[in-house]
């Protein structure tokens, strides 16, 4: 409910020719169903909850339960004499030459009360696609063709005639998808782990490879090239030694 | 002498000890190696895809570095019994090459390592993840790959997508293109399945009632086993490597001393 739009007459009208009409308006919004559903909106289905328990009246119990889905100017332009199935409200016809459509009519004895526990009672908004190019079946429960906005509102009717309704619940926008962001994937920042084995086993290489060389330039290969008489020289069993023997030996 | 004897004797011995070591490292660095090589959990489609599968290669390596270590370390002991300087010095050079080799393996393991993002395979999954039309040869094959992966993964972990199934929603994807949103929120895979493979309630799935779908993502299963490996390859190599330069160090010292 809008609270004072422009001149309290109009919401007097409003009412006047609702009355008029025989239509009550009951006191409850549509909602979303419970949040722990991973699925409740995705790009082109939404998830609401049943009206259950909501038209009580017994005069509704022959009525038909309908879901008008709109958009934004659907729900201004929206006039409750609709005929179900009229090429009029098709969803096929769905935004551009309809700016509303019904579907998921349902009996009342659909929609029991009070709800039994443990049962989910939702309604998938949108996932009939069989029949979503089907102009036959003007009250398929489509996909919907866009992320929205959209308004919706269940609508009670005896045949052709309005009996009752809700007020409107929205806007409801759907997902979109988005392009994954080309973050920064190659050289996802050097972990510690990586510059420290890289640089300990590069200096153990480079202490090696000195090592080497003054191992082998110590030795016969370059400069000097002396033999050192060391007391912890190794000597080879098997061969001649490189000091002189006592003649006496030999 | 008998006191530089005996240090001669304790330093060969110590010599000797440190080969048998460099030896049994080296059958353990192969054998674990080949066990990753082996890809027991079937992630290497999903590398190849992303064109970053080099720490495949860093455990390619060590397998042949493994036998390298070896080899030589026989042949280094032969060299300190016999105290022979050309086969000590022919060790202590193939030692040195076999040395930069398994450097640049355990280098290669801890870098690419750092490349295993969310993102990256993020990217590849939405990208790749049954896409309909192929380019060419190769693209086929990594499409089938990646694709026949990820439902293996999904339906083994009890995952679905790589930080949930919302990546499916957030996201455009190959996938989109050829599956409704309607019908397809996320891939069937992504179901709870009965025995026979089927799901056990296609609605529920679709809706995202818990318990009929798998809402955690399957980036830990797939980043346990490709951390387990770089790492395994990477510190494993680094701790032979510390070892070795020891030995290596002693080697040329005691090289040094022989005299003829």
């Amino acid at each position: 409910h809008s609270a004072l739009s422009t001149g309290t007459m109009h919401p007097l009208l409003l009412l006047l020719l609702a009355t008029a009409h025989g239509l009550v308006t009951v006191n409850y919004t549509p909602e979303l169903a419970s949040s722990e559903l991973g699925g409740l909106v995705t790009a082109r289905t939404f998830v609401l909850q049943q009206p259950r328990c909501v038209f009580e009246d017994p005069k509704y119990s022959t009525a038909k339960i309908w879901l008008v889905v709109a958009t934004a100017k659907g729900k201004e332009d929206f006039n409750n004499t609709v005929e179900p199935g009229s090429p009029e409200w098709a969803f096929q016809r769905f935004p551009a030459n309809a700016s509303a459509y019904l579907t998921l009519g349902a009996a009342m004895f659909h929609y029991p009360c009070p709800v039994p526990t443990g049962e989910i009672t939702v309604l998938r908004v949108g996932s009939e696609t069989a029949c979503a190019d089907d102009v036959a079946v003007p009250t398929c429960n489509g996909p919907l063709p866009g992320p929205g906005p959209y308004w919706v509102k269940f609508l009670a009717l005896n045949g052709s005639e309005p009996v009752a309704d809700t007020e409107w619940f929205g806007p409801i926008k759907l997902k979109t998808a988005r392009q994954l962001p080309s973050g920064p994937e190659a050289g996802g920042g050097r972990s510690g782990a990586m510059i420290a084995i890289t640089s300990i086993l590069s200096i153990l290489l480079a202490l090696l490879l000195a090592t080497l060389l003054a191992a082998l330039c110590g030795s016969e290969l370059c400069g000097s090239g002396s033999f050192k008489p060391d007391s912890a020289s190794i000597r080879r069993y098997t061969t001649h030694h490189v000091y002189d023997q006592p003649a006496a030996r030999l | 002498m008998a006191k530089t004897d005996n240090g001669i004797r304790i330093f060969q011995g110590l010599l000797i000890l440190g080969n048998v070591v460099i030896g049994m490292c080296g059958i353990a660095l192969t054998a674990e190696c080949i066990f990753f090589v082996s890809d027991p959990y079937g992630l290497y489609p999903l590398l190849e895809a992303t064109e970053n599968d080099d720490i495949y290669a860093a455990a390619w390596i060590g397998i042949f570095v493994g036998f390298a270590l070896l080899a030589l370390s026989i042949l280094g002991i032969v060299g300190v019994m016999k105290s022979n300087k050309t086969l000590l010095l022919v060790y202590i050079i193939l030692m040195l090459i076999t040395y930069a080799f398994e450097m640049a393996s355990c280098i290669t393991a801890a870098t690419h390592r750092d490349f295993l993002t969310p993102n990256l395979f993020l990217k590849q999954m939405l990208e790749r993840y049954m896409k309909a039309e192929t380019d060419n040869n190769n693209d086929k094959w990594m499409t089938e790959g990646v694709t026949n992966t990820w439902n293996k993964l999904m339906l083994e972990n009890q995952c679905c997508g790589v930080q949930g199934p919302l990546d499916w929603q957030e996201y455009t994807s190959a996938f989109r293109e050829t599956y409704n949103d309607a019908d397809y929120p996320w891939p069937h895979n992504c179901c709870v399945m009965d025995a026979r493979g089927a799901p056990v309630n296609l609605d529920g799935c679709k809706l995202g009632v818990p318990g009929f779908y798998n809402s955690n993502g399957c980036y830990d299963a797939i980043s346990g086993p490709l951390n387990r490996q770089a790492w395994g390859v990477a510190w494993f190599g680094f701790a032979i490597l510390c070892w070795t330069f020891c030995v290596l160090l002693g080697t040329m010292f005691y090289w040094s001393r022989i005299e003829y």
